[in-house]
């Protein structure tokens, strides 16, 4: 491999982990503002012009706090935690294709880098393992603390993240059938017309997908691991600092993977209506080296655009939604997500047989259906006239 | 000792790191059976399955490692480290191991380990030698995983669900609460 | 390849019918769909197929063996009326758990690549762990399911672990393969060849029971529900040695020199330590249990001297056994559940002891019949199919040979008449204070069947040489 790809690889490997790290930390500013908003406040104004440099403020606490190990805690494992959660968080930005390709000339050769870690012909399933060791961060720490209300807290998160890891990967199974391939940047070069999205072409998919991914990153509704009503502070009661303070960071950082993967396999990642038209006209204008990164450096601040709408999603419905009950959140995932998604990839593998992409629609048909109908035939609420005595 | 350095200056960067793989696979295996915590042990052989991933994709294959992370790494492993964190076995208990049975083990152990090495010195020639010449490197990929498991291989593959099924039947089948049964 | 198609497909159906109300259906049906498997098994008969890449293999040998199963396993649902009475018992689970795991019993008869056989094996093994513990509220079940289960695991790795040196060394999985690698030994044969067929032997004489790797054998029979016992003890038998037979026939004729002794040692091994432990026993059911790995030596013996002879002994054999053997639980089951009615005490370990069976043939004259055919049978005695057995595996010995083994055989089963005729002895020649006990009508006919296909076997044994 020739050394400026090398170096132009390893400078966008630096910029996507900075921008992973600056967008957490941003999040958790902008998960106050959204707080705020909708409950008709004002939020964080003070550090700063509009209260922008309050994550900063908030870091310095965490370093200043005092570090704090139990006596009875085991003391590597306790360490090792917060260091797991963070490394496995970071870790799974690898594969998300940011972007199209970066063009630069050497040596008269035309040369196109991909804007993305690294390309592997099993993206998909890199993510997967990722995220399925995601728990163990939690596990070890909330065990290690030697805490009651952390273990049921770790033990939660445990049943919780294995339990919708069954339906994630299932309706990501609907769509690999669809793109017949298992690489991330493949499935969203699939998507390049506007109606083959494969939110258009999935729409259930999508929504189990969303809803896992809002399990997995132990997001509200289902951030049962830390009920604070039930568990004090869930697997991090016993964490002060900046351990808390990486627990709470790798959970925005999470937070941003799945909204770019969810924006990559859903939406069309990079691509945006009439970009072959952008593209075509920016080439031809600027010349196939600047006209292509100029068109690369669109497509990147379109993905940008939808991983940022979804995280305001997922705090959207943090602050509107309450958290479900621990006998809801278990039936909710066997009950009904995964003989959901089985149904999904069967309806969608029956379509591709006969080359119809839109089949899963039928599901959504017949169940909205089913559901007017009980709606219809469900007794009427009666008004009952108050008695005056 | 020269013969040792020759050996290693002879190697590539992946024969380097095949060794450091080995290594750390071979310690944190010993890290399993070692560990008087059985969470540490656990934790330990989460570790083992990461460099037998590392292995895999040394071999170039690549779904295989996936699928090993996913499958034992990030779940079975999970459901241990959840059972034991349940028992909570935390007070380090001796097992009850007489020193009898403690010397009749590294006996035994002993006499299989001395015959092993005893074989293959003396039997080493006849040990089969990788050769890279008929090494096809994408034998690993996922397309032609699929291609094998749907081709040649389709009936055991399909009476693998059999397998499951089976499983799946009899877990709940054993699981299920009976009336009368506690809540846990 | 009929009958897998089949079975998987009726196991299923027997779960969804476990949605009804009414268990009586369940019985029938199983019934019914066993034969069904029975019929298409011989669809194919005089011909011999490769299905799905020389995967499986269906010739008469293996249509014989899995008639031999399918036949076993008919016998024990056929018995295993109570679960209708049971508040507990789940009884669609069973018996869809029963066909799947026949599955497997024919995967590992047929078998033409040793991914089959793995998976064969992991099936029935699966199966068997989980109807070992299928007693959830009696301890002994649930000890003996845990302990059958780690050992059986371990077993299992060990024989993967075989099945991938011997990848290693020849390259392939088929049975053609590696026996196309063995066919070279004169020019030597690597070395994790022999390594890889030990542990694959390893795996596999666990599974069957043979001697040093029997220790699970005697706690797991005597844990598991006496129904599930009798067909563990026929069926994953009949099926394992089928597999053995196969195994060895098919790829390892190169190296006899090799395994034929290795196994000539176990087998007498298994021959003595299975018939010796068995005459200390008090309990019926743990005695059934050592005898059941003094069988296994009988049929080993088969193995070890592998000639021309040894198919039809095998499957006489395993045949003959299978009868005796599911009669003899039969009747246990009902002389149990008798005396536990009767003392009112529920401690199993009295109720299946010799003493049970005191008088039993004065009031019960079809139990004792029945019970003393298949005690004759199992040792051995002419005029029941396990004389016939019996001669068949000690003349294959013979034709190779190995007259010392011989030897311990002959002594052995000299020693097996000695606890065989102790329950013939309660049965008939002690008092004790046993009512008539109430048979149901397929009881009685599986009994009457199992005592003329004993005899019938007995008298005429030409009648299986016929067939293949």
């Amino acid at each position: 491999m020739a050394l400026p790809i090398l170096l132009t690889k390893g400078l966008i490997i630096l910029v996507i982990f900075g921008i992973s790290l600056l967008i957490a930390t941003y999040s958790t500013y902008a998960e106050r503002k959204v707080a705020a908003f909708l409950q008709d406040r004002i939020g964080p104004n003070r550090a700063g012009p509009w209260g922008l440099l309050q994550p900063i403020a908030d870091a310095g606490k965490l370093f200043f706090k005092e570090d704090f190990i139990p006596s009875q805690a085991s003391k590597w494992l306790f360490i090792l935690g917060p260091s797991l959660a963070m490394f496995t968080a970071l870790m799974s930005s690898a594969v998300i294709p940011f972007g199209d390709s970066i063009r630069f000339a050497w040596d008269n050769v035309n040369y196109d880098v991909n804007v993305q870690g690294i390309e592997i012909n099993i993206g998909v399933l890199y993510i997967f393992g990722v995220v399925s060791l995601g728990v163990y961060g939690v596990m070890v720490g909330g065990w290690a603390s030697n805490n009651k209300f952390s273990l049921l807290g770790a033990i939660r998160a445990a049943s919780q993240n294995i339990s919708y890891e069954i339906a994630l990967g299932l309706s990501m199974i609907a769509i690999l059938m669809m793109t017949g391939s298992l690489s991330v940047r493949q499935i969203v070069n699939e998507q390049a017309t506007f109606f083959e999205w494969n939110v258009f072409t999935q729409p259930l998919g999508f929504i189990i997908f969303l809803t896992c991914s809002f399990a997995e990153c132990n997001r509200t509704p289902f951030d049962l691991p830390e009920c604070e009503t039930e568990l004090v502070g869930g697997y991090h009661t016993e964490y002060s600092s900046m351990k808390l303070g990486l627990y709470l960071f790798s959970e925005y950082i999470n937070m941003f993977v799945s909204s770019a993967f969810i924006s990559a396999l859903y939406f069309g990642g990079f691509h945006y209506p009439f970009m072959n038209e952008v593209n075509g006209a920016l080439e031809k204008s600027m010349g196939a080296v600047t006209g292509h990164n100029l068109a690369t450096a669109i497509g990147f601040l379109v993905f940008f655009g939808k991983i940022l709408f979804f995280i305001f999603f997922f705090m959207w419905v943090r602050w509107t939604l309450p958290r479900f009950r621990y006998d809801q959140l278990m039936n909710l995932g066997w009950k009904i997500f995964i003989p959901l998604s089985i149904l999904n990839v069967v309806v969608t593998g029956a379509g591709l047989l006969y080359d119809f992409k839109y089949s899963s629609w039928l599901i959504v048909v017949v169940m909205t259906v089913l559901a007017v109908m009980s709606q219809a035939k469900a007794p009427k609420q009666q008004v009952v006239p108050q008695r005056t005595v | 000792m020269t013969e040792f350095l020759a050996f290693f200056k002879t190697l590539t960067p992946t024969g380097y790191l095949f060794l450091l793989l080995t290594a750390l696979t071979v310690i944190s295996a010993m890290g399993v059976v070692t560990a008087r915590n059985p969470i540490y042990s656990v934790l330990a052989l989460i570790a083992t399955f990461f460099c037998l991933s590392g292995h895999y994709i040394l071999l170039n294959a690549q779904f295989l490692a996936a699928v090993n992370i996913i499958v034992y790494a990030g779940a079975i492993m999970v459901l241990f480290l959840f059972t034991i964190m349940f028992l909570n076995l935390r007070r380090e208990d001796e097992e009850a191991k007489t020193n009898l049975t403690k010397i009749a083990s590294v006996i035994v152990g002993g006499t299989l380990m001395v015959m092993l090495i005893m074989i293959f010195r003396a039997k080493s020639s006849q040990l089969p030698v990788g050769s890279t010449v008929g090494f096809e490197p994408n034998t690993g990929m996922v397309e032609n995983l699929g291609h094998l498991l749907y081709g040649s291989y389709i009936l055991p593959f399909e009476l693998a669900s059999v397998l499951f099924l089976i499983a799946m039947v009899g877990a709940v089948m054993l699981g299920k609460r009976e009336a009368g049964d506690r809540h846990f | 390849m009929f009958p897998i198609v089949l079975l998987s497909v009726f196991a299923v159906v027997l779960l969804f019918l476990g949605f009804l109300k009414s268990r009586s259906v369940l019985l029938p049906a199983t019934l019914l769909f066993l034969v069904a498997a029975l019929v298409a098994n011989f669809l194919d008969w005089n011909k011999t197929y490769l299905y799905f890449n020389s995967m499986l293999r269906t010739d008469n040998l293996s249509m014989v063996f899995t008639a031999i199963v399918l036949l076993s396993s008919f016998l024990v649902v056929a018995l295993s009326g109570s679960f209708e009475d049971d508040e507990a018992a789940q009884p669609a689970e069973y018996y869809a758990i029963i066909l799947f795991s026949l599955v497997g019993a024919i995967m590992m008869i047929g078998y033409e690549n040793l991914v089959m056989l793995f998976v064969g094996v992991e099936i029935l093994s699966v199966a068997m762990y989980i109807l070992t513990g299928s007693d959830k509220r009696n301890l002994r079940s649930n000890e003996a399911a845990l302990k059958y289960f780690l050992m059986g695991a371990f077993a299992t790795g060990i024989m993967l672990f075989g099945m991938a040196l011997l990848y290693g060394a020849s390259g392939s999985f088929t049975l053609a393969g590696i026996a196309s690698y063995a066919s070279h030994a004169q020019q030597g044969l690597s070395l994790i060849f022999y390594v890889g067929l030990l542990m694959l032997l390893v795996g596999l004489l666990f599974k069957v029971s043979a001697a040093p790797f029997h220790f699970w054998t005697p706690d797991v029979y005597d844990g598991a529900p006496t129904i599930f016992t009798a067909y563990m003890s026929t069926v994953v038998k009949t099926a394992g040695f089928a597999a053995l037979l196969h195994l060895l026939a098919a790829s390892f004729t190169y190296v006899y020199s090799f395994w034929g002794i290795i196994l000539a040692v176990v087998t007498a091994i298994t021959l003595i330590a299975g018939n010796v432990t068995a005459v200390y026993q008090n309990s019926f059911k743990r005695m059934m249990a050592y005898s059941s790995i003094s069988h296994a030596g009988y049929l080993l013996i088969g193995l070890a001297a592998l000639s021309a002879q040894s198919r039809q002994a095998i499957v006489f054999y395993s045949l003959a056994y299978s009868i005796a053997t599911i009669s003899a639980f039969g009747v246990l089951m009902l002389v149990t559940r008798q005396r536990g009615m009767q003392t009112l005490s529920s401690n199993p370990l009295s109720n299946e002891s010799f003493d049970a069976f005191n008088g039993l043939a004065k009031q019960n004259p079809l139990l004792g019949l029945a019970m003393a055919t298949s005690m004759l049978s199992l040792a051995g005695i002419p005029l029941t199919a396990g004389f016939w057995g019996k001669f068949y595996m000690f003349s294959t010995a013979v034709e190779r040979g190995q007259i010392w083994l011989l030897v311990v055989a002959v002594l052995m089963s000299a020693v097996g008449i000695y606890y065989y005729f102790r329950v013939i002895i309660a049965m008939y020649f002690r008092d004790g204070a046993t009512e008539p006990i109430r048979i149901s009508p397929v009881f009685r006919y599986v009994l009457v069947a199992a005592i003329i296909l004993t005899i019938g076997l007995g008298v005429a044994p030409g009648l299986l040489q016929g067939l293949f």
